[in-house]
């Protein structure tokens, strides 16, 4: 492929559409606004697309992952997934009413949802552990992100609420006082090395699109 | 090797089999006997609550529902919370999912635990679900912008123009309130950029606990309320009087949250004591 359709051209299509939404953010002008539209919606769709791309690439790593540790336990792993994207796709495809279907909310229900809450239950006990061997009052920085993390935390418990009542106008000053003071800052610097960034990007000056060597 | 053998080198090397089998009993207990504390309703809540509640008849109402499966326990409360309020109120209702586990869960709640018929909701003259739609940042700017760009019909694939509710609901200068609901933290400035910005929607979101603190520097300028945790779920049940799995969930954590204080406690006695050698005789 030649260096203008592997590089330039993805560059010029990518400035191209930044300076167009840019431009209809600013000028009221109704074409403008029909193009804002039209590739919004655009966007919807690709991202529908890379949902489809993601399964590819999740083959291609299992597959690696498999070739380096072609152990049966590491088979087990590479299956399970596939199997049960295969049970929810043909209960979806198969049955009246599809992904509306009674089989296919049991597939969810039953299983997925309570996979993903085992999950997150088991991350209590890893947060119980961490508390024990990270949380630290170390410097004068850990001592302050504890104290406002756990002044925060126990704001919400009812226990804490009934029995220490001062910790929930302080838990409520933690939140909107510093933490908002410290988050807006860092929002604000967020956003303006996002617009450098982004200037960058348009100009196709920044760092990831150039071509090396 | 005797700093081996101090109470500050055994209180940091407890194992964690104790400290896990401890956690279990303290969120079992609760479950089993329930404390039933009551709550402090907090400013954000309030605003939450209150953005809902001062909206004139007839108003609509975006729910842009991303709760996921995974994390019911966190959300649940909240989102019965908010439809028991949408739903006893003239308000009309435009749901739609950004992630895939909202339509299923809406599929599951919708009608089993909140059932808008018996509020005297009919389906497409007060309330209508659009389904899931990959949407993203860029998905909430197309919605803001013309809502049949994104979704032609609803998840029934009733085409919208079919509803009479959608009948003259086309953009997000159509919506009186967004009501965003999601999981992932960053996301809170996905209707801020999109809804609130260009079209001064008022918005209040839904998230979890450990977003609350992103979300707060919103609070109030660009969102009106906010509802984070399973902990701010139970309170709007008691602010709304709508009663709802909130107290059981905040009861879990009553006790629940002990093991994760006392082991910090110990953790950190034991790092202060061997740091600055206490009960070590000097040599």
């Amino acid at each position: 492929m030649s260096y203008f359709f592997k590089k330039q051209l993805p560059i010029i299509l990518a400035s191209l559409a930044g300076v167009l939404m840019v431009a209809a953010y600013f000028l009221p002008w109704q074409p403008l606004q029909d193009i804002k539209g039209l590739m919004t919606n655009w966007i919807v769709v690709i991202s529908a697309a890379t949902v489809a791309m993601g399964f590819v690439y999740m083959t291609t790593a299992q597959i690696k992952m498999y070739q380096k540790n072609k152990t049966t336990l590491q088979l087990i792993y590479t299956i399970t997934p596939y199997v049960f994207f295969t049970g929810f796709a043909l209960s979806a495809v198969f049955y009246p009413g599809g992904s509306q279907s009674p089989e296919y909310q049991w597939w969810f229900s039953n299983i997925y949802s309570n996979v993903g809450a085992t999950i997150y239950a088991i991350m209590y006990f890893t947060l119980a552990s961490s508390a024990y061997r990270t949380f630290r009052v170390s410097s004068i920085e850990a001592t302050a992100l504890i104290a406002g993390g756990m002044i925060y935390t126990l704001r919400q418990i009812p226990l804490f609420q009934v029995y220490t009542p001062w910790i929930v106008p302080l838990g409520e000053w933690f939140l909107l006082v510093p933490n908002t003071g410290g988050g807006r800052g860092a929002v604000i610097a967020a956003a303006l090395a996002a617009l450098v960034v982004g200037i960058r990007t348009l100009w196709g000056k920044e760092a990831t699109l150039e071509v090396q060597g | 090797m005797s700093n081996n053998k101090t109470i500050w080198h055994k209180l940091g090397n407890i194992d964690y089999r104790w400290l896990y089998a401890l956690s279990l009993i303290c969120t079992i207990i609760p479950i089993l006997y329930p404390l039933g504390l009551p709550v402090q309703v907090s400013g954000g809540t309030i605003g939450y609550f209150d953005a809902i509640d001062k909206l004139p008849a007839g108003s609509v109402v975006a729910v842009s529902f991303g709760a996921s499966a995974q994390l019911l326990d966190e959300q649940e409360a909240q989102f019965l919370a908010t439809w028991k309020l949408l739903f006893q109120r003239d308000l009309k209702v435009l749901f739609y999912n950004p992630l895939q586990d909202g339509t299923l869960m809406l599929q599951t709640e919708l009608g089993k635990q909140v059932i808008p018929a018996s509020y005297g909701k009919v389906y497409g003259e007060d309330y209508v679900v659009l389904g899931y739609a990959p949407l993203g940042e860029a998905g909430e700017a197309s919605m803001g912008i013309n809502i049949r760009g994104v979704y032609t019909t609803d998840w029934k694939g009733t085409p919208l123009n079919d509803l009479p509710m959608m009948k003259d609901i086309n953009s997000a200068k159509d919506i009186d309130l967004l009501i965003f609901v999601y999981t992932s933290c960053t996301d809170v400035e996905f209707p801020i950029r999109q809804w609130v910005t260009p079209y001064k929607t008022p918005t209040i979101i839904a998230t979890l606990g450990c977003c609350g603190p992103m979300a707060a520097p919103y609070y109030p300028t660009q969102i009106q309320g906010f509802l984070s945790g399973s902990g701010m779920g139970t309170e709007l049940e008691v602010y709304g009087r709508v009663p709802g799995p909130g107290a059981a969930m905040s009861d879990a954590k009553n006790i629940g949250v002990l093991p994760f204080l006392f082991f910090f406690i110990f953790g950190n006695l034991s790092y202060i004591g061997n740091r600055y050698k206490w009960g070590v005789k000097k040599q």
